[in-house]
């Protein structure tokens, strides 16, 4: 069995023989697994196959004659930008086309008014480098620089930067997105002209088919090009110093410095972040997980453990940190006046600096996600919300307390209740837990652990990021809007009725729970005997 | 039964009426757009009988209007095709303000008036547009994009959580405030995105034709402590365009405003001739910049902003003349800066209806660089057509550190001469091809203006029609507005 | 007892399977390729030294060819796929594997976050490809026929010390022995000469092979195993028994050939070799800073260097591990992983800003974030136009920073380089560092 051959050599000649493969090997280089982003789970096992063919256009148009193909021949297709993001960006369905997008790699920056218009291919880091040249920045979400700006900005686009920049949704400009029947809209400014500098609109905004939190995995069609905000940064260069794995931006601190504080107690470094928000200062500001610590130092897994190790529940229920990045946007006094603030609040709380290198090893260039992979050779993040500083102080606690249970095959940790910050100022705050597996275990657990999670945002009434094709969508929908999922699967059937785009999202999650017997023991909500979606 | 029956057993007696003395109150507005009427009003008090009024509307596919303002200018509460207006002036409670998170949560019928006093009591203020009218909804203005004067926050955007009546008559919250038990909830609603797909995006420019919010949450910032307001009489638009694109990136300031001698006259007049004089002495521009010391250490943040001030204008910009009075003009400034946080005073007749009763405003959003082109094509239509170039109202906001802008024109008339009428709507329609030929963004449209740019707009207004028919599949949620 | 087993006991007592780093067998190399996260940090120039959106990728295999089997992401999974018997020896696969320099970009770039060993699975692999029947390509056959029957890589009759010209003094017994290399012997003998005239400059004794052969650079790298270990266990002989203390290169492949490679075959350390094995560059920085070499006269031009890949990533020494993984993957014993830190990059950037008079500007990606020539291991014989390829990118980034001449430490580099230069029309003129080292010497 393979993709229609009509359909092979319609797509073939678009792309040209170069850019098409059906070729077993170069399949088996699409394979999801078994390392990676929520890799080495059972959804991953269940759920994921490789491609019978994969296809590199260069453009727009190209995707659209391509994907106009696929609704004629119900051939089945997946957007690709990295692959980074795991099973969740990988083929779902045998016979399965991926549209691999890395060569649309087009770039061209308006610096004066702040944005950068790319192609799905380009990826954060190089951007972010293109943005520092002159003077600005744009976040390098928490999955990491090696990912597609575009894919990051429509599931992702947070970091501590987030504290002055924050939500993402806001830095999508203009935008082409190819519907998954084939049409073509464009966002934005881009709907009546040619530039893309403006975001909203006209009228009621389409960009709200983008994400809706943390995305729709690509099942509601492709985005091809977008123009991203940048935002004013400081005119000093950041330079690059060391050799690997120890590398870093060496940082001008007379603009730009990290600060970290040690508090006494969790209520003080509560009171921090709000104390903090309400001054209007900084540029990031954040807690981390005290193994992030350790990650940091060490250089291999053994290294890592032989640091993490010594810790205990009670050093880590007594270690409290804030580390805050100031960047003096307007001048060096901007950074006095910031600095001379912070120290005002970290004498009220009893905070004490501590020493705190003069470089970034991550945030600014480099979000070092693939670190996260060091301590035990998988992890996947289940939650990384925002919300207030309200829920996201409390959220970790109560994600650790579910994690016990759950431990092993989850890595110990000794009750971190992972990491929270700052966002907008403090009128937002972000929350994000982390699990850790060796995935050659039994991983049951995490995928159990996974849905638990949802359960207990439901339970104890949190939002979480984890909705939409995340998750079982009859577990989550009737829970949040209420019903959101029903307008959700509405919507899906309004632009892809064939659900030719990446079936079977988003109902994906559902379809694993009753694929997996593991799974069934924890399936205690109400759900349809048949999934409402076409069999692939 | 009759509509009006089937309201009552609804809201109530008291609340509902198909008197035409009550209907006209809602047939027309400040706009150039035709009369219409619509065959009953109800005035609801909370949501649950939103809900049963739209349920009720969508099951006998009659259209549905939803009004939460007190005064209108775009026509988008004009009943097109008949129906019942919603008017939700009753629920105007401010339900709560959360100081720590620093957000206000609030009934469509909240008036800028009213939730000002309210945020003022506790220290906090909104970031609102220029003047914003006293007795207009907050959540419609913020809904429909109005453009705020400071720019200063990255994050932009006041928008939070929203409680969303569908056309199928059903209760929907959006944001974080969907967690179930809200707002007896850990979640805050202090994100508006999700769940699932971003339903605030589909509400924002809406006009009411996708559902009704009846409630929202917000940003709220706090009062600064200390206040200073710069001013500086522009004559090369140009060269003042240079000087924001300079400093406004470097996170300088507050509120940011750029008013011609019309606008700025129209403002500050405490009467009619008081306007001539003013209009005739004012520069054509005049530049109005805040700065603020914040809640802590206030004068140092006032003192290096100043001193930043002072090094750009004397080392690059020293032929503009930027200080803290606008020569000419004593106590323009210390009478201008509270008005920038205020609306207008409930009391007084609103500026831009004081010059000669009707204005038509026509605002979209370019890049500065392009200004002046802009007010070329402005001014070359308005004489082609015979409107006086010198009586042009016209305004720029800097947008996000001034990487774009919002240029308003506004052409003032009056209301009972119908020539007059006629030829301000053809010059409407004219300048806004021009306009939008020449690169202009026509971000929200309303009135004629609409059709021309979901025209142009083909495939997004295809798109939009087709998430449209899931919302409102019987199209009643305000039919006519838009594009739909 | 380890920490672990202290404080947990039972619980997590995953059991403990052998590993070795020994790339005969791929099943040592299962838990790296069932770990490649795709983060594509094997692609990308490291991303604290991103230098925007030109040149930001250091992988030239993928460069070439954008399916992601060509990166070492794909190589990974497709190793796991070879290994758990799922894919077939083809043609194409064998191409996935060798339109590769194995240039350790993938390796280093892995390393910066991970504990990967992704160059000695790519290394396994092809040894597996060889032992089953499927590798090498068939013009790299070619060359392990010519070093068999020839004793070098192009099977050439001439002497090979044909390069030696009458004014080099060379002795007969020395404490070190100058391995010059196939490349500086038959294609490049100005390099030969210049490094030869730099020993004589700086007052520095040094033998020649007898009959020096071949390193064996092409027959290892293609994973010609067996054959490759007979000819470090020869070449190895051959130096002990000239009584050289020190061995000299002035090919960046030999000298990792001689510090890494051998070493590995004969499952030794580089410190168990029985003497040192250094670059042109470390003498002649060591001579400089002794004072022994003197750098002078000055040379006019803008030039810029090449870090080769085998005096930068791939030339931390060697050292043979076996031990056990257990819980969460970890190994034990530990060790200190090679990631790259131990390349020539201050003492090459010592001699080049030491040359007088000229102008010294740097590339785009440098050091670890070196973009591969393309020509070296038997790559540019099997895949000509991959090789151009990747040469012809390389120079536009020399174009990009404006220099004149480009200099690199490998005959290789500079042969490719010099291919590619003749094809463009900018006149850009390609050196060995011996050369620009030499011309800053008053002979």
């Amino acid at each position: 069995m393979s993709i229609n051959k009509q359909a092979y050599s319609a797509i073939e000649t678009i792309v040209g023989g170069k850019y098409i493969s059906e070729d077993p090997a170069i399949m088996e280089g699409y394979r999801s697994g078994p390392g990676g982003y929520e890799n080495g789970t059972g959804y991953e096992r269940v759920m994921t196959t490789i491609p019978h063919a994969v296809v590199m256009p260069k453009n727009t148009e190209e995707v659209q004659k391509i994907i106009k193909i696929c609704n004629r021949y119900n051939v089945p297709y997946v957007p690709y930008s990295t692959g980074f993001y795991g099973p969740r960006t990988h083929c779902h369905v045998e016979n399965e086309l991926i549209i691999d997008l890395k060569r649309y790699k087009d770039f061209e920056y308006d610096d004066k008014h702040f944005y950068f218009d790319v192609g799905s291919g380009a990826i954060l880091a190089p951007l972010q480098q293109e943005a520092l040249n002159k003077g600005a920045y744009t976040v390098i979400g928490g999955g990491g620089a090696q990912c597609s700006a575009i894919c990051n900005l429509i599931g992702d686009g947070w970091s501590p930067l987030s504290h002055r920049i924050g939500l993402p949704h806001r830095r999508i400009l203009g935008t082409e997105l190819v519907l998954p029947d084939g049409e073509l809209v464009k966002t934005g400014s881009l709907a009546t002209s040619d530039d893309p500098f403006w975001g909203e609109g006209p009228g009621p905004d389409l960009r709200g088919i983008l994400r809706g939190f943390t995305g729709l995995r690509g099942c509601m069609g492709i985005v091809t090009k977008m123009a991203i905000k940048t935002l004013p940064f400081q005119p000093e260069p950041l330079v690059p110093t060391g050799i690997a794995p120890n590398t870093a931006l060496a940082l001008p601190v007379k603009r730009v410095k990290w600060l970290n504080f040690r508090v006494p107690t969790k209520e003080a470094q509560i009171k921090a972040m709000f104390d903090i928000g309400q001054a209007e200062i900084a540029a990031a500001l954040t807690k981390v997980p005290l193994f992030w610590r350790a990650i940091a130092k060490a250089e291999d897994k053994e290294e890592f453990w032989d640091i993490w190790l010594k810790e205990t529940e009670e050093s880590i229920a007594n270690f409290f940190i804030v580390r805050v990045l100031l960047v003096g946007y307007t001048s060096e006094d901007d950074m006095i006046y910031q600095e001379n603030v912070l120290n005002d609040i970290m004498t009220e709380l009893g905070g004490v600096p501590m020493r705190t290198k003069p470089s970034d090893e991550s945030w600014i260039k480099n979000a070092d996600s693939a670190g996260m992979w060091l301590m035990t050779g998988s992890y996947v993040s289940v939650d990384y919300i925002i919300e207030s500083l309200t829920q996201a102080t409390v959220h970790g606690n109560t994600y650790a307390e579910l994690k016990k249970k759950y431990t092993p095959p989850l890595m110990p940790d000794f009750g971190d209740p992972g990491w929270f910050q700052s966002f907008e100022l403090g009128h937002q705050g972000y929350s994000e837990f982390l699990i850790y597996w060796d995935h050659r275990e039994d991983t049951s657990g995490v995928d159990q652990f996974y849905v638990d999670t949802s359960k207990m945002n439901i339970k104890h009434r949190y939002y979480t990021s984890l909705i939409g094709p995340h998750q079982p969508l009859f577990l989550t929908g009737p829970n949040y809007g209420p019903n959101y999922h029903e307008w959700l699967l509405k919507l899906k059937n309004e632009f892809d009725p064939k659900w030719v785009s990446h079936p079977p999202v988003p109902l994906a999650h559902d379809d694993f729970v009753n694929k997996a017997p593991w799974m069934h023991a924890i399936r205690d909500w109400e759900f349809p005997e048949e999934l409402p979606m076409p069999k692939w | 039964m009759s509509i009006k029956g089937e309201l009552e057993k609804i809201v109530g007696k008291d609340n509902v009426s198909d008197a035409i003395a009550d209907l006209n109150l809602y047939s027309q507005d400040l706009s150039l757009l035709p009369p219409g009427m619509a065959n009953a009003v109800v005035w609801p008090a909370n949501t649950e009988e939103v809900a049963q009024v739209v349920a009720y509307c969508n099951e006998n596919t009659i259209p549905v209007v939803p009004v939460s303002s007190r005064v209108h200018t775009q026509g988008s509460t004009i009943p097109k095709q008949g129906g019942v207006v919603i008017d939700l002036k009753r629920m105007n409670n401010i339900l709560e303000i959360d100081l720590s998170n620093r957000l206000v949560r609030f009934q469509a019928g909240v008036t800028w008036a009213q939730l000002t006093a309210a945020l003022k009591e506790k220290g906090m203020r909104a970031i609102m547009p220029l003047l914003p009218r006293p007795n207009r909804s907050v959540l419609t203005d913020t809904l429909e994009r109005e453009v705020t004067t400071n720019m200063v926050y990255d994050y932009g955007e006041p928008t939070q959580s929203l409680e969303i009546v569908w056309a199928n008559g059903t209760i929907f919250r959006s944001g974080s405030a969907s967690v179930n038990g809200f707002p007896e909830s850990i979640s805050r609603g202090a994100n508006p995105s999700g769940p699932g797909l971003d339903f605030y995006r589909f509400m924002q420019g809406a006009q009411g034709t996708m559902g009704i919010v009846t409630w929202m949450s917000m940003k709220i910032e706090s009062i600064p402590k200390i206040d200073k307001i710069f001013l500086a009489p522009v004559k090369d638009i140009d060269y003042a365009q240079e000087f924001l694109y300079r400093i406004l990136p470097r996170r300088i300031g507050q509120e940011c405003v750029l008013l011609n001698n019309v606008d700025l006259a129209g403002i500050m007049a405490n009467k009619a001739e008081e306007f001539d004089e003013l209009c005739a002495k004012l520069p054509p521009w005049t530049l109005a910049l805040t700065i603020s010391g914040v809640q802590r250490r206030p004068e140092e943040k006032i003192a290096y902003e100043e001193k930043f001030l002072k090094e750009v204008l004397h080392n690059e910009f020293n032929a503009l003349p930027l200080s803290d009075k606008l020569p000419g003009f004593p106590g323009l400034g210390r009478k201008l800066l509270p008005m920038l946080r205020a609306p207008w005073p409930e009391d007084v007749k609103y500026w831009k209806n004081s010059l000669r009763g009707g204005c038509q405003d026509i605002f979209f959003i370019a890049r500065p660089n392009k200004v002046s082109e802009y007010i070329e094509i402005m001014d070359m239509i308005a004489a082609k057509n015979g409107y006086p170039i010198s009586d042009i109202g016209k305004y720029i906001q800097p947008i996000e550190h001034n990487r774009a802008c919002q240029i308003e024109f506004s052409l003032f008339y009056s209301p009972d001469d119908e020539q007059e009428k006629a030829m301000v709507a053809k010059i409407n329609r004219e300048a806004a091809v021009a306009l939008m030929n020449a690169g202009g963004f026509f971000s929200r449209p309303y009135g004629e203006i609409a059709p021309i740019v979901y025209d142009r707009a083909a495939n997004y207004t295809m798109a939009l029609r087709r998430v449209k028919n899931v919302f409102d599949p019987n199209n009643i949620m305000n039919p006519g507005n838009v594009c739909f | 007892m380890s920490v672990i087993d202290k404080k947990f006991g039972d619980r997590y007592d995953t059991p403990k399977t052998p590993v070795a780093f020994d790339v005969t067998d791929l099943n040592n190399f299962y838990y790296d390729m069932q770990h490649c996260i795709k983060c594509k940090g094997c692609y990308w120039v490291e991303h604290t030294y991103s230098p925007g959106m030109n040149f930001p990728v250091r992988c030239a295999s993928n460069l070439w060819n954008d399916f992601d089997a060509y990166g070492a992401m794909g190589k990974m999974r497709i190793g796991l796929g070879v290994q758990d018997g799922k894919l077939e020896w083809t043609d194409k696969l064998v191409e996935i594997l060798y339109a590769c320099t194995l240039c350790g970009a993938c390796d280093v770039g892995c390393k910066r976050n991970l504990d990967l060993e992704v160059e000695l699975t790519l290394e396994a692999l092809r040894i597996k490809a060889v032992k089953e029947g499927a590798g090498p390509m068939p013009a790299q056959k070619k060359i392990a026929k010519n070093i068999e029957l020839k004793g070098n890589h192009f099977g050439n009759s001439e002497p090979r010390l044909k390069w030696l010209t009458k004014d080099i003094k060379v002795a007969d017994k020395a404490d070190v022995v100058y391995f010059v290399g196939c490349s500086s012997a038959y294609a490049n003998p100005e390099i030969a000469q210049a490094t030869a005239k730099i020993f004589n400059a700086a007052g520095t004794s040094f033998m020649l092979m007898k009959d020096e052969k071949c390193c064996g650079n092409t027959v290892y790298s293609v994973g010609m195993y067996d054959e490759a270990k007979k000819i470090a266990q020869e070449n190895i002989a051959a130096v002990k028994a000239t009584g050289a203390k020190t061995l000299v290169t002035s090919c960046a492949e030999c000298y990792r050939m001689w510090k890494v490679d051998y070493p590995k075959l004969l499952d030794i350390s580089t410190e168990e070799l029985g003497f040192e094995v250094i670059h042109l560059i470390e003498f002649a920085d060591k001579a400089v800073a002794e004072g022994k070499l003197k750098l002078t006269k000055p040379v006019d031009m803008r030039f810029t260097y090449h870090d080769a890949c085998s005096v930068s990533r791939l030339c931390d020494p060697w050292k043979p591990y076996k031990g056990e993984r257990g819980w969460m993957g970890m190994i034990y014993p530990g060790l200190l992983r090679r990631r790259g830190r131990h390349g020539l990059y201050k003492q090459s950037r010592n001699l080049l800003n030491a040359i007088p008079g000229a102008e010294f500007v740097e590339l785009i990606r440098v050091r670890e974030n070196s973009f591969c020539c393309g020509g070296g291991r038997g790559t540019k014989e099997a895949f000509p136009e991959f090789a151009q390829f990747a040469a012809n990118h390389r120079m536009e980034e020399v174009k990009a920073v404006g220099a004149e001449v480009l200099v690199s430490a490998c005959p290789w580099c500079k042969n490719n380089f010099a291919q590619s230069a003749k094809a463009g029309d900018e006149n850009i003129k390609v050196m060995d560092i011996a050369e620009i080292i030499l011309a800053a010497v008053e002979i």
